[in-house]
């Protein structure tokens, strides 16, 4: 038996020897960015010493725990997790369905050319730089004299000072990351509802069934495998808040809401050059990040028999 | 079938090759640290002036900046070739993008991914992180191929002090910025304070009423009072504005008393919450905006530009070349401008404003580098006095003339800004230039120049640079980013009136718990041996 399977191996190595050569390039691109890399993690664990190089990582000091401790010892630590889940949580509830409702949306419009144009004006912010975008933020809202303001005020309603309210601070982060992605984000989607036989339409439209039904047992049933598969690859990075963003908009009048691990990593670990404080607190971000992914896969199965791995 | 398989093997070996091609490890070689000769090869011998070898091919290579200017090619300025080509060597830039150089040469330092015998820091090394890491040579032990260098120290003893790091030595070249002048300073709209027939204020009681006629009025006479902002100021500026009024230091927040005790402005229970009250007066009233937290100078600019708000608060060579010009009737004299007055004063405590540390951009000569001495000897011509008259004034007959009595002025074409950064005016990005009143006074304004001038006597030193011990950045690093985050947050809060200043004490205890002390005692420790190095 053993002879049996060592010789249908070999069979196949030799029968798929191309493609495996094909592939080859994407294992060590993995191996290389991704896998190697980890090795560096054991720097969360060292006093890493500055101009020492990859071999200094495993030369420094070890400290066990210590940075662990430091970023668990701040009074600030459970502000800063929660801040951060949240906004990630709060984009994703509000962020996640809008690319799917809209690539539905945009699939059932009849005309070609109106449906290429309001694609494309969609995905266009995406690719505004988050500089750019925090800049128009700031102007729309400013109090005296933003557009959004001077409307509130057209209105008869008082000028809502935005950018210095905490309670303001997850809408306008999460409106304004769907507004600029959701166009973007919404090409998958499009994609996989472009891939639905058009027979199953023509059968469906011999039965009868209108517009809604069509959506609701055709179009979403359909893709609901990569609805699934975006939801649990999204939720790998439900403590990974964009750091750019946050910087750019926040100011001590939103720590409250706004101060996110990132923020505080940044100001921590990297302005003073503790570069092995910001692995650590990148270790706890990943650590925390791997076990939703886990989870949510593992629930995934379990509800709709559909998983990643 | 055959064409097949020699496509998809080469096409995999041309994927794999060129993922690899980006993994190239940066190997530094021991660095050679030998005797100091001063002579080169050739037997010539440099001592202050060009060239600093004779030896034919010598050359250095240089991490340092871009410019700031996007279409300034500092490499190939004439100034940067002049110096470059007078020294009597070659260079090899490796310049990165002025805006990402802290982002991008950090990690490049930390990793030792460094191939340059010159390279100008990312940042000022204040935790000695690069000194401790033997990544630089100590130039005082090259001070006899350093005459301009080592000469200069001396002339500057409050440099010296600072630059000395906690071995003893020296490590770094410094730029030098302007201290004393051109720093952040209080300015008017003169039109307004015309019209409301004021003078400069000079006490908080005059200030706040000056706010008061401004917001009443129509200032700008466009029909409404509705839309004057008195003031607009950024919040990283309130400290600078109204902390000395208040007896507080609050730009850095230690300070010193005069027996040398050092002590944490913000935690002081008196003064601090008395500018606290004041602040939150102005910001009940109406006088400080709402939206102060999250102004930005473009917002400053544009409601300038409208003529929408009288007092502004910023570096001095804002007031002529960024608020005033944009002014709708600005006509290039001071009647029409923003112009600088002096500090505000309470009744307890004269005012003044908080300066800037001297020391600029600092280059350090590899430890790994080969070529240790002559780097040093480049260095030390780089920052000769005729290197930097270059710097501040350019080429001699093409941006500016000296007369006969020896004072040197642009010329026309100097007033050309474009053609004086690609001329390579001041090159703080590529050398260690020293910034210079007189040639900044002859760029701005005649007004500007004046009144930097008369605001120079207000102007008082900041808390100094001061090198850390090992142990001391640790308790900085652990302490100081909490302080600091609950600092200025329950500032805002009290100013904003989110919180209620009745609970101001427990605001005081709060700082206890973030083991302010600890952090005392160590810059009390760097305060004392500061003043020692300066012989206080």
């Amino acid at each position: 038996m053993k002879a049996e399977t060592k010789r249908r191996w070999k069979k196949n190595l030799k029968r798929d020897k191309y493609l495996l050569i094909m592939i080859l390039p994407v294992v060590i691109f993995y191996l290389v960015f991704c896998y190697f890399p980890m090795t560096g993690l054991y720097m969360a664990f060292t006093d890493y010493r500055i101009g020492s190089g990859l071999a200094g990582i495993f030369n420094s000091d070890f400290v066990g725990l210590k940075w662990f401790q430091q970023f668990f010892g701040s009074v600030y630590v459970w502000r800063l997790v929660r801040n951060t889940f949240l906004l990630s949580f709060y984009s994703l509830i509000f962020g996640f369905p809008i690319p799917i409702l809209f690539a539905v949306a945009v699939t059932q419009l009849q005309r070609k050319g109106i449906q290429k144009v309001v694609q494309v004006s969609t995905y266009l912010p995406y690719f505004i730089s988050t500089v750019v975008v925090c800049g128009m933020i700031k102007n729309f809202l400013s109090p005296s004299s933003g557009i959004i303001n001077q409307f509130l005020n057209v209105l008869g309603i008082e000028s809502i000072n935005f950018m210095s309210m905490p309670e303001w601070f997850r809408p306008i982060y999460v409106i304004s990351g769907s507004w600029q992605s959701f166009g973007f984000n919404s090409i998958i989607f499009v994609a996989a509802i472009m891939g639905i036989s058009p027979d199953l339409y023509e059968a469906m439209k011999m039965d009868g069934a209108n517009k809604r039904q069509v959506i609701w047992h055709l179009v979403l049933p359909s893709i609901k495998p990569t609805i699934i598969l975006l939801l649990i690859m999204t939720l790998g990075s439900m403590m990974s808040v964009g750091f750019e963003k946050v910087y750019l908009l926040y100011n001590t009048a939103v720590y409250e809401t706004a101060d996110v691990i990132q923020t505080y990593v940044y100001r921590q670990g990297v302005q003073s050059n503790n570069y092995s404080y910001a692995a650590a607190v990148g270790l706890f971000n990943s650590v925390v990040n791997f076990t939703i992914v886990f989870a949510a896969n593992k629930l995934s199965r379990k509800i709709t028999d559909t998983a990643i791995w | 079938m055959k064409k097949k398989q020699v496509l998809a093997m080469s096409m995999a070996a041309v994927m794999a090759a060129g993922m690899l091609a980006g993994c190239g490890s940066g190997n530094e070689s021991a660095g050679s640290n030998g005797p100091v000769g001063g002579a080169d090869s050739t037997g010539y011998t440099y001592a202050g002036e060009a060239p600093i070898t004779k030896e034919d091919g010598a050359s250095l290579k240089i991490l340092a900046q871009t410019s700031n200017y996007t279409n300034v090619d500092i490499a190939s300025a004439e100034i940067v070739e002049t110096v470059v080509a007078d020294a009597g060597i070659t260079v090899d830039w490796q310049l990165v993008d002025y805006a990402n150089y802290t982002d991008s040469v950090s990690p490049m330092l930390t990793t030792g991914n460094v191939d340059a015998d010159i390279v100008l820091l990312p940042d000022q090394d204040q935790n000695q992180t690069y000194i401790k890491s033997h990544k630089f040579v100590a130039l005082d032990e090259y001070f006899s191929v350093m005459p301009n260098f080592s000469k200069w120290l001396d002339a500057n003893p409050v440099i010296k002090a600072e630059l000395t790091a906690e071995d003893g030595h020296i490590y770094y070249v410094p730029g030098t910025n302007v201290g004393k002048d051109y720093q952040p300073v209080l300015m008017y709209n003169q039109k307004w304070l015309d019209e409301a027939g004021m003078e400069a204020p000079e006490t908080l009681d005059e200030f706040v009423e000056m706010l008061r006629y401004f917001k009443e009025h129509d200032m700008n006479g466009n029909g409404s009072t509705d839309d004057e902002i008195p003031m607009s100021i950024m919040a990283d500026y309130l400290p600078y504005m109204f902390g000395p009024a208040f007896g507080l230091d609050i730009v850095s927040g230690f300070q010193a008393d005069a027996d040398g005790n050092v002590v944490y402005a913000y935690a002081d229970s008196e003064n601090f919450k008395a500018y606290l009250e004041f602040l939150n007066g102005l910001y009940e009233e109406g006088l400080l905006e709402v939206e102060y937290t999250s102004l930005d100078r473009d917002q400053v600019i544009e409601r300038m530009s409208k003529d929408l708000t009288g007092v502004a608060f910023d570096f001095s060579w804002a007031m002529s070349m960024m608020y005033s010009n944009v002014l709708p009737y600005y006509d290039g004299t001071a009647d029409t401008a923003f112009v600088g007055a002096a500090p505000l004063s309470s009744a307890d405590y004269k005012g003044y404003y908080v300066g800037r540390v001297e020391l600029g951009n600092m280059f350090g000569v590899c430890a790994s580098s080969k070529k240790i001495e002559l780097a040093c000897k480049f260095l030390d011509y780089a920052m000769s006095e005729p290197c930097q008259t270059m710097y501040q004034w350019g080429i001699e007959g093409e941006s500016y003339t000296v007369d006969a009595s020896g004072n040197k002025s642009y010329t026309e074409q100097a007033s050309d800004n474009d053609w004086l950064q690609q001329l390579g005016i001041n090159p703080s990005f590529v050398f260690p230039a020293q910034q210079s009143v007189v040639s900044t006074d002859a760029l701005v304004a005649d007004w500007h120049a004046e009144c930097n001038a008369w605001q120079q006597q207000f102007v008082v030193d900041p808390w100094p640079f001061i090198y850390s011990t090992a142990e001391e950045s640790e308790v900085i690093n652990t302490y100081m980013v909490d302080i600091e985050t609950y600092v200025n947050e329950n500032a805002t809060a009290f100013i904003t009136g989110t919180k209620s200043l009745d609970s101001f004490d427990s605001y005081i205890e709060g700082l206890d718990a973030l083991k302010l002390q600890e952090v005392l005692t160590v810059k009390q420790n760097q305060y004392n041996r500061y003043s020692e190095a300066l012989g206080k």
